[in-house]
């Protein structure tokens, strides 16, 4: 009778060990932070990405979802926290996350943000005597150069504003023989529309372009009629104004007034994006922007949608985002993360070793080149604002 | 843990930074120029950890002395301007020294390396605490060490003459006057005062945050460093120190979880405080209310 | 500097004088409450762009012509006027001014989140009047929206004054403000001349930050606080508590704003206007038109 009841009762056991092993193994689910502003004027950008990271996990989760380490399959859930553009903020943000189990985390929006949390990483892996933070972070949006290069913690997938600018006078050149001159406008108090403006005047001056002059203006300045006017009596075949699309629409409305009509316009890469259109579509037609992004192949379409549906908007910024996922899935298998409280330091360290090792990813407009100082080669195209939409105007083939 | 310590880092810094409108507040002025002060402290404190190589505390050391130095230049003018209009000038105050960190560049290359600040890209890679080895622990033991001493030296100079002094001409200037109480002598002390405080918080904000720039030090973080004393009463220093814990600790951090609302939430709780405790959270009527419940208990026992 | 810049100096000045009319307009809000009540409202600016965006609310029901969303404008700032005065003064005591002072921070902070959650940040456009008539005379060329928002900000003035000295209304503000304890013994009543003076600011508000919205072409939340810096720069320049100095003053700034931006470029221009303010401050604190000073 007691082996019996022994047996049975072992049976029993089992078979609810069993029951219960296969339920924890179909219930597992690997977290995925993300952070960055959504609040203040930059509010649009950290909802988008938001909404990219939950159409992305949505996606691979539809397809079974992520192997890892250990053989299981894992769904991806999706957490995004504001850090409101501030850099203290960023960096208490960051550290939440580190105190938590995750093992990557995506952001932030602000390059100044970015700036300050890439400083509090330690710097070279392996170092001792570096007491900085010790956690993979790859930023989506923040686009001002060369920020990945102060940590090897720190990674981006952010197109290369200096490709893209090269490509574009480049083609202009090709395209538009006749065009000599060029006169430029930037939006000076803000990091990214600065450097930007450096990169564009150099490429346009290494494509034979003579820059006739620059305008400058700040990021809330509400009239340019002095900068404008500076504009028009340049005379310049080509006018680039890197700028926001608050700053960018002001200047165009006043372009507009002044009768300043240059043959070609040039604008921010950031600028590419439905705020510039619904400030000011009928200034802005003709205007040319270098992107990373536009739903011209199936996964970019069909990435476009999903976005759509989590109620954001895919654009250059989103889509970097959304790319960065199906990068941690790949990363997560090829590594081998086993995702659990009591091997989180392992699995930073294994995350960003494959993050460091990647040498190209899948992106939505095709492979995207990894370079040694953790940035990303981005294949980009040109768009072009037609009737009040971003339509694609040319596609540079390298 | 590390995220907490950091929280306290935070919370830390603010405190010197709301101590710093705290001092010029109980004269009777109101100053948005501590965010100025706090920009020239953290850019002084950062070109000499990085381009001079100092270690950090003679470094901020410096940060008091130059800030001191402006502020005691700024509390004259200040006399001048009475009430609201202080409010208006100070805030012209913060925002030149904002546009003078705009333009502000200067550059020393070491090897294929620009350190400095560098206009309106701010400066960047003060990483003296990481290349250091100073762990989240040591940071905020070294930023609270430095609030205790500030919180302490002023909790003696409220208890003193000068505290009753500095109060006298923060309610009455006229009285003070009359009672023969160099008002100048007063205002301009604590002006520079605060200076000193805004400028070694500022030091460290530099050093935490290890990225700088202009965007930074605006009418924004000007509203937080008077909104913290106003908010946390005048009585005394902990009141400061509350108001801090609030703003940055519950306001910030702890609603967290209300995602979105939680900024709306920020300006209306703001709104509520102040009509519900007009004088402050930590107000002369709260103080006296907890010294009965604390002193009465002990008496109690000790009979 | 030869002819030609000459020219584009004057024509530059002439657009900032133009432009200016929009500071007048806030200073005069922001000088009407402190005349009266000895407050600063700080969320002043904020709210006044709220009320152009909650004017913008009334094109998503109907295809309103601008004058229509202009004077919803008004309407809204006149009811966020109220509500600042319900949530920011009326249970504040007079003796706390740092409480009313943090209490319009918060509003202002709070006014602003709305707008961003609303509209997730985004600038939206805002329409114009006259605003593809250019009137030339000579080389130089006037912006016809520009030149209506100072037509309608001369209007303004001319009514408020009008009401301040022609109306009972009016003679009950200047009473309050200048002896609030004997008007009350007189029979006014403080809290109706506050309401009121809140209500009215707040429509000027309204209008102010249509204007704005109209002249810049876009509405944006990065308005808010550098258009509250001006407004009190402009505020004290005038003189804190005259409506006409708010006027010139309003005027001067802009002028020289972009005067200052045509001789010495964007990056020193506003550093120029701080040195303005406290050359002012230092040698007629009183600003332009110095309120003439009532007893304590």
């Amino acid at each position: 009778m007691t082996k019996l009841n022994i047996a049975i009762a072992a049976i029993v056991g089992g078979a609810a060990l069993a029951v219960c092993g296969a339920a924890l193994a179909q219930e597992r689910t690997v977290k995925i932070t993300g952070f960055g502003a959504k609040s203040g004027v930059v509010r649009v950008f950290g909802v988008n990405s938001e909404a990219a990271m939950k159409a992305a996990a949505e996606e691979i989760n539809k397809t079974g979802g992520v192997t890892l380490g250990d053989g299981s399959k894992a769904k991806f859930t999706v957490e995004f926290l504001d850090d409101r553009c501030n850099a203290e903020e960023g960096i208490s943000v960051v550290r939440r996350i580190a105190s938590s189990d995750a093992f990557v985390a995506i952001g932030p929006t602000c390059s100044n943000v970015a700036e300050s949390l890439f400083g509090i990483l330690q710097k070279k892996v392996g170092d001792a005597s570096d007491s900085g933070l010790q956690f993979p972070i790859i930023a989506d949006v923040a686009a001002k150069g060369g920020l990945a290069k102060i940590s090897e913690w720190s990674f981006r997938n952010v197109p290369s504003e200096l490709e893209m600018y090269k490509s574009l006078m480049g083609w202009i050149k090709t395209q538009h023989p006749d065009l000599k001159t060029i006169y430029g406008g930037v939006e000076k108090d803000f990091a990214h529309s600065n450097a930007t403006y450096g990169v564009m005047k150099a490429q346009a001056e290494g494509n034979g372009f003579q820059v006739l002059g620059t305008s400058e203006w700040l990021l809330n300045d509400t009239t340019f009629s002095t900068q404008v006017r500076d504009m028009k009596r340049a005379n310049a075949d080509i006018v680039a104004i890197s700028a926001h699309p608050f700053t960018t629409c002001g200047v165009l409305k006043e372009m507009d007034r002044q009768g300043v009509k240059p043959k070609i316009l040039i604008g921010l890469t950031s600028s590419s994006s439905i705020e510039t259109l619904q400030g000011c579509a009928k200034q802005a037609e003709g205007i040319i922007i270098p992107t990373s992004f536009a739903p011209v192949t199936p996964e970019a379409k069909k990435a476009a949608e999903q976005v759509a549906k989590f109620g954001g908007s895919a654009d250059l910024h989103s889509a970097a985002t959304y790319e960065i996922m199906f990068m941690f899935k790949d990363v997560i298998e090829q590594q081998k993360i086993m995702a659990r409280a009591d091997t989180v330091e392992a699995d930073r360290n294994k995350m960003r070793q494959g993050l460091a090792a990647l040498k190209e990813t899948s992106g939505l407009l095709g492979k995207i080149g990894r370079t040694t100082d953790r940035e990303a080669i981005k294949p980009f195209l040109f768009v072009q604002a037609k009737d009040g939409s971003w339509q694609v105007l040319h596609k540079p083939s390298s | 843990m590390d995220f907490y310590l950091g929280l306290l880092q935070v919370i830390g810094v603010h405190t010197l930074l709301g101590l710093s409108a705290y001092c010029v507040l109980l004269t009777g002025q109101v100053s948005l120029a501590q965010a100025g002060f706090f920009a020239i402290g953290a850019y002084v404190a950062g070109i000499f950890t990085v381009l001079a190589h100092w270690p950090l505390v003679p470094a901020l050391g410096a940060s008091a002395v130059v800030t001191g130095a402006v502020a005691c230049a700024v509390g004259f003018p200040a006399l001048r301007v009475k009430g609201l209009m202080l409010v208006v000038a100070t805030i012209a105050f913060g925002e030149a020294v904002r546009l003078f960190f705009f333009n502000f560049t200067y550059q020393v290359q070491t090897g294929t390396l620009h350190l400095g600040p560098h206009g309106a890209e701010g400066f960047r890679q003060i990483r003296y605490f990481p290349e250091h080895g100073w762990s989240t622990f040591d940071v905020m033991l070294f930023i609270w060490t430095v609030v205790a001493v500030v919180m302490a030296a002023l909790w003696w100079l409220d208890s003193s003459r000068a505290g009753a002094v500095l109060r006298a001409v923060g309610e009455d200037e006229l009285a003070a006057q009359s009672s023969g109480i160099s008002v100048t002598a007063v205002k301009v002390s604590a002006m520079t005062i605060g200076g000193v405080i805004a400028g070694i918080g500022g030091g460290i904000f530099a050093h935490y945050t290890t990225h700088i720039e202009h965007t930074q030090f605006g009418v924004g973080l000007a509203a937080f460093a008077i909104a913290y004393p106003i908010l946390g009463g005048l009585s005394n220093v902990f009141g400061t120190l509350l108001a801090v814990i609030f703003i940055q600790g519950f306001l910030i951090e702890g609603l967290r979880f209300m995602g979105d609302w939680r900024n709306l939430l920020f300006g209306g709780l703001i709104v509520l405080a102040m009509n519900i405790r007009p004088r402050g959270l930590l107000d002369a009527g709260a103080v006296q209310a907890l010294k009965r419940l604390l002193f009465s208990n002990r008496e109690r026992s000790g009979a | 500097m030869n002819l030609l810049d000459l020219i584009d100096a004057v024509q530059s000045v002439a657009d900032g004088i133009l432009f200016g009319s929009t500071y007048a307009l806030l200073g005069i809000g922001f000088t009407l409450i402190f005349g009266v009540m000895h407050k600063i409202n700080l969320s002043y600016a904020a709210a006044s762009i709220g009320a152009a965006y909650a004017s913008l609310l009334i094109l998503t029901v109907i295809k309103a012509p601008a004058i229509l969303v202009f004077l919803t404008a008004a309407a809204a700032g006149g009811i966020i006027g109220y509500l600042v005065y319900l949530v920011g003064f009326k249970f504040i005591p007079l003796a706390n001014p740092l409480a009313t002072l943090m209490s319009t921070i918060g509003l202002l902070l709070l006014i602003d989140e709305i707008i961003v959650h609303m509209t997730a940040g985004v600038p939206l456009n805002y329409p114009a009047l006259f605003s593809d008539v250019t009137i030339h005379v000579g080389p130089f060329s006037l912006r016809g929206d520009l030149m209506f928002v100072f037509a309608l900000g001369c209007i303004c003035m001319v009514v408020l004054l009008l009401v301040l000295y022609r109306t009972r209304l009016g003679l009950a503000t200047r009473a309050v403000s200048q002896q609030p304890t004997a008007s009350k013994l007189c029979g006014i009543s403080t809290t109706r001349v506050n309401v009121l003076t809140f209500v009215i600011t707040g429509v000027v508000g309204g209008i102010a930050g249509a204007m704005t919205g109209a002249a810049i072409g876009m509405l944006s939340p990065l308005l808010a606080l550098p258009l509250t810096v001006k407004g009190l720069i402009v505020t004290v320049i005038g003189g804190l508590g005259s409506i006409p100095g708010a006027i010139i003053a309003g005027l001067v700034v802009g002028g020289l704003e972009n005067a200052f931006q045509f001789f010495r470029g964007v990056s020193e221009r506003d550093l120029y206007i701080m040195l303005l303010l406290f050359a002012f401050l230092v040698f007629r604190p009183g600003g332009i038109f110095a309120m003439p000073a009532g007893r304590d």
